[in-house]
């Protein structure tokens, strides 16, 4: 036992000297070496350690950039949805300009004031019989006054004003079965007579029987219609009907010049007169985009 | 043999400690499983090949360690020796009597340990509450396997 005690007594001193020698040695390159190749030998994951922590330290500012760009995406995308709507206002606003600077070289007959209007409403159920635009009495318009359309700068005739309201007005349009007008044809000046026949076309009746007719002639108002003035574009034929033995006149099939269905706003031809209210000369400057057709 | 046997000993434990450390650490807390095998080795084989063993595994421990080189070889030899101190006067191969040494030496090794670092290094290196209040406990549970590898060493 005794010899056990001297010899642990030994192996102490020595070995804590030992572990004393190596405690005081500076952590130098070559020691720092070679714990790091026994580290990454027996743990390579503590080896990278240092990197990792580096990494991790990263990780707030990456963080906080991320936070931030998102911040800006939901910025962006705000901005970008007003863009667009600004985009669609824009485009509007250009047609709406198109449109007014097409009606301004328009030339109106005279005697009369024009008085633009919007298409405030479509009934689908009479989609070729009649819309809604939004002037009326107020605004000085009277029953059967004409209303015209525009349709490449030139002044289209689209249908007459059947019911008046103070701030709106029921059109007739000349694809109703109702309207009628009296008109004639470009190239052999013959006259007939527009009916409308609740579709897309027009069908222009009594026509004499002798006249040659053909396809492609233009179709104007005639200056004996009691309703509009003449000289305005109707339409064009499409078609003639074959001749009927029992009948004295011919008819054709006509395509308006405009389609009332695409139209945005109107021009009401007011008779200008003692008493009547003055009428806006020029077309409604456009406040807003215009509403889609289906919105109406 | 027996050299053998203390190579296989030595470097399984060794193995086993690094692995657990490693791979099995709840909380941040691993058993001292060198520790405990010194505090054995000391107590069943002789306190001269527990210091001995216990001051290798030390230097392993402290490669492991980037702060002190020598520090838990100062640490295990010191228990070795303590170990073998107190088997003069108790009987430390008994269960209970070694885990009450393990969980003393484990306090003091804690302690000591913070004390070298205030020494060699830039402070006290206290390894914090929970290791220090808890590691006695997880250390006293590896004292029945500890005794059986040191009495499969002790086998001729």
């Amino acid at each position: 036992m005794y010899r056990e005690t001297q010899v642990s007594n030994y192996v102490l001193a020595v070995l804590a000297a030992l572990a004393l020698v190596l405690l005081s040695l500076p952590l130098s390159a070559p020691v720092r070496a070679f714990k790091a190749a026994a580290v990454y030998l027996l743990h390579p994951a503590a080896f990278y350690g240092a990197k990792g922590e580096q990494r991790l330290a990263q990780v707030p500012p990456r963080l906080a950039s991320l936070l931030r760009a998102d911040l800006e995406n939901v910025q962006l995308q705000a901005q970008l949805r007003e863009t667009l709507w600004q985009k669609s206002e824009l485009d509007g606003l250009r047609a709406e300009n198109h449109r007014l600077a097409q009606a301004l070289g328009l030339r109106t007959p005279s005697g009369h004031t024009p008085l633009w209007a919007d298409v405030m409403e479509r009934d689908p159920l009479h989609w070729y019989n009649s819309i809604m635009v939004t002037a009326g009495s107020d605004q000085g318009v009277t029953l059967n006054a004409p209303v015209f359309g525009d349709q490449d700068g030139t002044l289209v005739a689209i249908g007459r004003v059947a019911e008046v309201r103070p701030d709106a007005s029921l059109v007739l349009l000349m694809t109703d079965e109702l309207s009628s007008v009296a008109a004639y044809l470009s190239t052999s000046a013959v006259e007939g007579l527009i009916q409308g026949q609740g579709g897309p076309r027009l069908r222009m009746n009594y026509l004499p029987a002798d006249v040659v007719l053909s396809t492609g002639d233009l179709v104007f108002t005639s200056p004996t219609s009691a309703t509009f003035p003449g000289e305005i574009l109707l339409g064009r034929v499409t078609a003639v009907n074959p001749h009927d033995p029992f009948l004295t006149f011919q008819s054709v099939e006509v395509r308006p010049a405009a389609d009332a269905a695409a139209l945005n706003h109107v021009m009401i031809l007011l008779a200008a007169g003692p008493g009547r209210p003055a009428a806006a000369p020029a077309p409604p400057k456009a406040q807003k985009p215009p509403p889609s057709p289906e919105a109406r | 043999m027996s050299h053998l046997r203390g190579a296989v000993l030595f470097l399984a434990a060794a193995l086993l400690q690094w692995w657990w450390s490693a791979s099995l650490a709840v909380w941040g807390l691993t058993p001292q499983l060198l520790l405990v095998l010194t505090v054995a080795l000391a107590a069943r084989v002789g306190p001269t090949e527990g210091m001995c063993y216990g001051f290798l595994w030390g230097l392993f421990l402290d490669i492991l360690r980037p702060d002190l080189l020598g520090g838990n070889a100062l640490i295990l030899l010191l228990a070795g020796y303590g170990t073998g101190a107190l088997r003069r006067q108790i009987d430390v191969s008994d269960p209970v009597s070694h885990c009450a040494v393990v969980a003393m030496m484990t306090w003091a090794g804690f302690l000591l340990y913070g004390v070298l670092g205030a020494v060699f290094a830039e402070g006290f290196i206290w390894a914090g509450w929970p290791a220090f209040l808890l590691d006695p406990l997880y250390n006293c549970l590896l004292v029945p396997f500890a005794g059986m590898a040191a009495a499969w060493l002790r086998a001729r």
